[in-house]
């Protein structure tokens, strides 16, 4: 289950970026290299490579090298374990104690000063 | 007595918060610290009800976008104990009124430890054939459009 949550949470924090999210909605019409699916965010190769390593270590696309092409593919066994509604509310608990600790923490900090 | 969880419709969520149980409440009981985390910005969350007491309503609004604050949780406290827990459930409103649209409830736990405060929350739902008032409330959250964009892409994939 803990792991299971920590996958969870690389997949929601992947998901919270426009970048990556236009990258998603890109390769659901189908498979597509990184200059493809690079031009339209207007970024730089580097930066715009960021943002493809981090949907591929959350599992939600794969790459495969083919010559001097990069093409990446949405991962959809990754997109069923989103889509259960179970996760969702899971995200949502998570998403709230994120921000109590936070809050908490902050607080006391101004307490401090 | 404590309810084992049903990995199925339950989630269990455990965190050490580096603050004394004390703070941690304040933080929860507390309706202006209350608003600024329980939901995700840029969302606003209102407290429009929150009496702490067996039976008091709990009450949410949430505003999306700077739009209108429309309903969010609509609940029924069932135990407050003083910085040790905190039940609702959705089942009822205030009064103990049985709600429309039932489906979970939830038990707050801060136990002290050693560096701090251990916060628990135990949230049990009522089954799988509620997952579209499931679907609602995350969407309330700020994930409903990722949800929605991600299932339209899996069905246009499969």
């Amino acid at each position: 289950m803990e792991q299971y949550s920590e996958q969870l949470n690389g997949i929601f924090q992947a998901l919270a970026d426009p970048t990556r999210r236009a990258v998603l909605a890109r390769l659901g019409r189908g498979p597509a290299s990184i200059s493809e699916l690079a031009r339209p965010s207007g970024m730089a190769l580097p930066s715009f490579m960021k943002h493809i390593r981090s949907l591929e270590g959350s599992d939600l696309i794969r790459t495969r090298k083919e010559g001097r092409v990069r093409t990446c593919v949405l991962e959809k066994k990754t997109f069923a374990v989103v889509e259960s509604w179970l996760s969702t509310q899971r995200a949502i608990w998570e998403g709230r104690t994120d921000r109590l600790e936070q809050f908490v923490l902050t607080a006391q900090e101004k307490e401090k000063k | 007595m404590i309810p084992s969880p049903n990995p199925g419709l339950d989630l269990t969520i455990s965190r050490v918060i580096r603050a004394p149980r004390q703070a941690v409440w304040n933080a929860w009981t507390d309706r202006a610290s209350f608003e600024q985390w329980w939901v995700p910005a840029p969302a606003k969350c209102r407290v429009m009800e929150m009496d702490l007491r067996p039976g008091g309503s709990f009450e949410t609004r949430i505003s999306e976008n700077g739009g209108d604050f429309a309903p969010h949780l609509s609940a029924c406290f069932l135990a407050v104990d003083d910085l040790e827990r905190i039940v609702f459930t959705n089942a009822l409103v205030g009064g103990w009124r049985p709600a429309e649209q039932p489906f979970m409830t939830a038990i707050i736990t801060l136990r002290d430890h050693p560096v701090g405060t251990e916060y628990g929350a135990h949230v049990m739902h009522r089954s799988n054939a509620d997952r579209n008032m499931h679907e609602e409330m995350g969407f309330f959250d700020g994930w409903g459009t990722v949800i929605e964009q991600l299932a339209t892409l899996a069905e246009r994939r499969a």
